[in-house]
């Protein structure tokens, strides 16, 4: 049963699926939902993460059915139908998919049919149901990747594709630097002559979601999302995953992640070398930079990916000392838990940090406030407050950000690491 | 018996409304009265605003409440935005200690959607207390537990007496309207059935008005108000943005009501008449001289201050008048699209004829009495102009802009950049717009986007809107049905 939350952490599955599914080239989602939703999840999810917009459609442009009292009663299907027949009239795009508000998926709404109808015409209109109360926008996330498995991804692919791998498992315009950190992961993949599926990034589209059956290899950078979804990509298509548990940051993760993908498809030599080269980049600078930065003890809060990847990074690589670690996500399989745990506390150097689940403001705020030597905390725009209050240097690197405009910023791999450590610096 | 008024726009007994039509402007203000303007639909929408968001919008910012949402997360969405406006708030007025709004959410999920929320509802009651001890924890419900029937009231009645705080439920499910101002309604109708109740009317205090502010009046138009109020000696009762249980229980007090929107409180103002007597004025948004003699001309009648009010004008506009002629001598004969919530499209369309622009077409979301009026005058100034009575729906937008070609176009900017067409806006939450002095700003924010609107025009080279060539012929009205 889900948690009653203060200030959470996320917004509902109706407004993960849109996020993800408006950060795919030329897809269009159709809401079957009451007349708020739209902004709602535009407001709560696809602007929180980095503050700009999915470019398509997002807030008021949304082709949206407005559902109100009568189509309550009386059912909303003719109603959608319309608008299907509209939208196929004035918008142009690769796909479009149905997603259904709660009001829909309370009244039980067959969407199915009516997308099924168009299909038979030619039409490339898909239902999904995403209604708001079936969980959080990590859900929604998941729910669109099976929408894709399910709709757009080629059902019987021709031939492997030995160099193509998918990268999943970040969560579009949820995760602040979700646009940044792709682009720096396939610059590095590209460097082991592999070809990158991300769905998401900017001139992906249809065309990469429909290849990604042929993939060579699934990596899913989070420890815990889309375990359905490997195992269909596994199943269906023998493609098998690599899930690394976090984004990969700073010289140390981003070796071991190289690696790891090295191993799994052969190119270890050649892993070696892009490892080799990027070290040498990175430490260049950073050898420029020594001292300049006074030690901290730091806490973070903020989705399971996310700080792992800090946690690690700056324990591992920069010396810094972890205090507390809080995960946000409604992680519910125990087997997922001890893999954050693991990730979390099996450090190279670094004592490790205490670990607590939970995504509710108040108890976020209480647990922090037990560890009193932090100086340094690492969390989202609800976590400013409690900064405040206590005078920690404050940084933004997850869901809610209202509060630092995001492009193209990475903070992953080699290049994010350099960019991290700027963004942290403080001479205070 | 008396009507008691239901919250919900669509529903008010002294004015037909009216949420789509497209055509012309004189031809929608010789149909109104005709009551011609037919109960039209489309059959083909993009999303509006629910009334939740208004409800939220409204209240978010009171002191010592907590907020507890009845709904699925993904209600939750509007605390976001609004959670930002408080926090940026408290920083201009000074509070850098910022605070967020504390918003609880019952997280209803599949469980609940079958076998009911009102456990989880009262529980989060509870909780909202044991955490904070707020004076108010402000209940509001939403789609889910509407449809799923939850009786919130039930609930409120039991909880509310185990603990001290006041609770208020407010009743803004986001199926029962299309106009999201009534999410407004549902906040002020909370107020006088849960706070204020049979309150007496006490004895009035003879300077003070009742002000009506929602949360999109930023701070320094705030302060520009209550400095033209308090100029000519009358005190504020500022209401309910960064308000308090304190300042509600004031409101019988207060000799006269007024509103900075005009679909701000305009019901609960009626009901304070009744109620009270207390009289209010409802005229039009404070921006640009003509519009704010109107404001404060309405006020100052009120309190028997008309003549200081007129005397006050003249210096004040004595003042401004060199830069509304500069702005005037730039901005002479541009073509302006307006896009906007019903007061501010309205204040903006009153606006740009002070600067001798013309108004060309405009996107306003509601055709109501109020609107007829507002209409009328509008066309003496420009003649008939394209209106569309729409909550945006960019698709019509964009279609409107493609043909009209104005020099300007004054709203939410996504779609009309895209077009390279320049634009502006007068919705500005965090900065300047209403009353004599910030004129200098908004003149100058006008003037200057127009001038410039390098980012425009090439971003239009290389931006993308979802739309087919094909639709930018056709007629923009196509799926008013």
């Amino acid at each position: 049963m889900s948690e009653i939350l203060e200030n959470p952490h996320g917004n509902c599955s109706l407004g993960g699926a849109n996020a993800a599914l408006t950060a795919i080239k030329r897809v269009i989602p159709i809401y079957h939902s009451g007349p708020g939703c739209c902004l709602q999840t535009t407001a709560g999810e696809a602007s929180q993460g980095s503050v700009r917009l999915p470019y398509y459609v997002q807030y008021t442009s949304l082709p949206c059915t407005n559902m109100l009292e009568r189509d309550v009663v009386l059912g909303g299907v003719d109603k959608l139908d319309r608008h299907i027949a509209a939208a196929l009239e004035i918008l142009d795009a690769d796909a479009f998919f149905i997603l259904t508000g709660c009001t829909a998926g309370i009244i039980g709404d067959d969407v199915q049919s009516v997308a099924k109808k168009y299909q038979n015409l030619g039409a490339p209109v898909y239902a999904v149901n995403s209604a708001g109360f079936l969980g959080e926008s990590c859900r929604g996330y998941e729910i669109a990747i099976k929408a894709l498995l399910d709709n757009i991804v080629e059902p019987k692919p021709q031939k492997k594709n030995t160099k193509l791998v998918n990268l999943l498992g970040v969560m579009p315009y949820h995760d602040p630097y979700w646009e940044g950190n792709l682009e720096e992961i396939t610059r590095l993949l590209k460097l082991m002559n592999l070809k990158v599926n991300t769905f998401f990034s900017h001139d992906q589209g249809i065309k990469e979601i429909k290849s990604s059956s042929s993939a060579a290899l699934n990596i899913i950078l989070s420890p815990w999302l889309l375990k359905s979804a490997a195992q269909e990509y596994e199943e269906r298509f023998g493609i098998p995953s690599l899930r690394w548990h976090c984004m990969p940051l700073g010289a140390t993760e981003t070796a071991a992640f190289l690696t790891a993908v090295g191993a799994a498809l052969g190119l270890e030599d050649k892993a070696k070398k892009v490892i080799a080269a990027e070290e040498k980049y990175l430490y260049r600078y950073l050898e420029t930079g020594i001292g300049v930065q006074n030690w901290r003890r730091f806490s973070v809060v903020g989705d399971a990916s996310t700080v792992i990847s800090m946690t690690r990074f700056l324990a591992n690589d920069y010396s810094f000392t972890p205090d507390c670690v809080i995960v946000t996500d409604c992680v519910f399989r125990p087997d997922d838990k001890e893999r954050i745990t693991d990730a979390l506390t099996k450090l190279e150097y670094s004592r490790p940090p205490e670990i607590f689940f939970t995504g509710d403001q108040w108890e976020i705020n209480n647990t922090l406030a037990r560890f009193d030597q932090t100086m340094l905390l690492i969390a989202s725009t609800n976590e400013h407050e409690f900064a405040m209050s206590r005078g920690l240097q404050f940084f933004v690197a997850a869901y809610p950000n209202s509060e630092r405009l995001i492009y193209n910023r990475t903070a992953a791999g080699y290049r994010g690491a350099l960019t991290l450590l700027e963004d942290i610096y403080s001479n205070l | 018996m008396k009507n008691i008024y239901s919250g919900i726009r669509e529903q008010r007994r002294d004015t037909d409304t009216f949420t789509d039509w497209g055509g012309g402007s004189i031809d929608a203000s010789e149909r109104f009265p005709k009551k011609c303007l037919g109960r039209a639909d489309r059959v083909f929408s993009q999303g509006l605003q629910c009334r939740q968001t208004n409800s939220v919008m409204a209240l978010l910012s009171m002191e010592d409440s907590v907020f507890v949402l009845h709904s699925p997360l993904g209600c939750t969405g509007c605390c976001c935005m609004a959670n930002d406006w408080f926090r940026v708030g408290q920083l201009h007025r000074g509070n850098y200690a910022m605070k967020n709004a504390r918003v609880i959410v019952t997280n209803l999920d599949n469980r609940d959607i079958i076998l009911g929320g009102e456990e989880k509802l009262r529980k989060a009651i509870r909780l909202a207390y044991t955490r904070y001890q707020p004076k108010m924890i402000f209940v509001f419900t939403s789609c889910s537990s509407g449809i799923i029937g939850d009786d919130i009231e039930a609930v409120v009645a039991e909880v509310s007496e185990e603990i001290p705080s006041i609770v208020v439920p407010v009743h803004c499910e986001g199926f029962k309207s299309k106009i999201c101002a009534s999410g407004y309604d549902s906040a002020f109708l909370a107020f006088s059935q849960y706070i204020l109740k049979d309150a007496p009317k006490g004895e009035t205090e003879n300077d003070l008005l009742n002000l009506f502010a929602p949360p999109t009046v930023s701070y320094i138009d705030q302060t520009e108000i209550e400095r033209i109020l308090g100029d000519i000696g009358i005190r504020v009762n500022y209401i309910p943005f960064y308000s308090s249980l304190e300042k509600i229980r004031k409101i019988p007090n207060a000799r006269a009501s007024s509103a900075i929107c005009k679909v701000f409180a305009d019901e609960f103002m009626k009901e304070l008449y009744e109620k009270y007597g207390i009289p209010y004025s409802h005229t039009i948004m404070p921006i640009g001289t003509r519009n704010t003699d109107k404001w404060l001309l309405g006020i100052a009648a009120l309190f028997d201050k008309t003549a200081q009010a007129q005397e006050y004008i003249k210096e004040e506009y004595t003042k401004v008048r060199p830069l509304v002629e500069e702005l005037k001598s730039k901005l002479s004969g541009k073509r302006v699209f307006i896009c906007g919530g019903t007061g501010r499209s309205f204040a903006a369309a009153a606006l740009i004829d002070d600067f001798d622009m013309k108004l060309v077409g405009m996107e306003t979301p509601v055709y109501d009495n109020d609107t007829q009026s507002d209409l009328e005058y509008l066309n003496r100034l420009y003649g008939n102009f394209t209106l569309d009575i729409a909550n945006m729906m960019p698709y019509e937008q964009v279609n409107l802009l493609s043909k009209l070609k104005p020099d300007v176009f004054i709203g939410v900017p996504v779609w009309a950049a895209k077009l390279g067409i320049p634009t502006t806006h007068i919705l500005d939450i965090k900065r300047p717009t209403m009353g004599y002095r910030n004129l200098v700003y908004l003149g100058n924010k006008i003037l200057y986007q127009i001038e410039n609107p390098g980012f425009n025009k090439k971003i239009a080279a290389h931006a993308r809107l979802p739309y087919k060539k094909s639709w930018y012929d056709e007629d923009a009205f196509k799926y008013i049905k």
